[in-house]
């Protein structure tokens, strides 16, 4: 199958309009294989995706590129109990998980 | 999810912002792609399961923000392409990834058939989905008082 998935990159391009990742910590709900995650994540200090579906994290850090090794970080949890700190945060991307 | 996002917003720093980005159904349009241009084939069809999803939602966020966890501060939508090869490529992911809320009409299905069979060699068939993003701010007590 040939499936492009926003071949015109409107999703990069609104994301980035509405949210400065610069320097921020990032937390991503529902990031799957990282699709959403690899448009911003090189410009953050750090990025935490989260997703109960393991198979979707473990082909996430695999496609994780090797200079983003020490930056974006996977986990396997559920956002009804979230394994972090208060405030740990500065930005939170709900992806398509609502 | 009313609980999960007062999470969200427990982990998010002062002034902390939350994005929600996400589709909304909208009986998305099929169309066929070519150097003659963008012809519309038709639309889909909504499943209650993705409506009802949808209103629970908005149903969430409209608690968060009466609650005054956050608050919103821009919205806008915008067009996702879902685009193939050929209709039967699209048709087949539809069946396989998106059945539990949406389907096709064989009337849709067979205009898109027959416009991408008479377009030029490069046409394509895509689905625009829409997608809505929001900007919400975490409320801060200063915020409130």
């Amino acid at each position: 199958m040939t499936l492009q998935k926003d071949p015109e990159r409107n999703e990069t391009k609104y994301l980035h309009e509405f949210a400065d990742f610069t320097g921020k910590h990032v937390l991503e709900i529902g990031c799957g294989e990282g699709r959403l995650t690899w448009q911003y994540a090189k410009e953050t200090q750090t990025t935490v995706g989260i997703d109960p579906d393991r198979n979707a994290l473990r082909i996430a850090t695999v496609d994780r590129p090797f200079d983003l090794e020490n930056k974006i970080h996977f986990s396997c949890a559920d956002s009804q109990s979230l394994p972090f700190s208060k405030e740990t945060f500065d930005l939170a991307v709900l992806a398509w998980s609502l | 999810m009313v609980h999960a996002l007062d999470e969200i917003r427990r982990v998010l720093r002062p002034n902390g912002i939350l994005i929600d980005i996400r589709p909304l159904a909208d009986r998305w349009h099929m169309e066929v792609v070519s150097a003659n241009g963008v012809k519309e084939t038709g639309r889909v069809n909504d499943l209650p399961e993705q409506v009802n999803a949808d209103v629970a939602s908005n149903e969430t966020m409209k608690e968060v923000e009466s609650r005054g966890w956050l608050k919103r501060e821009e919205e806008k939508f915008f067009p996702f392409f879902y685009s193939w090869d050929t209709p039967s490529d699209m048709e087949e992911f539809i069946a396989e990834d998106w059945s539990d809320f949406i389907g096709l009409s064989e009337e849709s299905k067979q205009a898109t058939r027959s416009a991408w069979a008479i377009g030029d060699a490069d046409s394509r068939v895509r689905v625009r989905v829409k997608i809505l993003i929001t900007k919400w701010k975490k409320v801060t007590d200063a915020d409130q008082s």
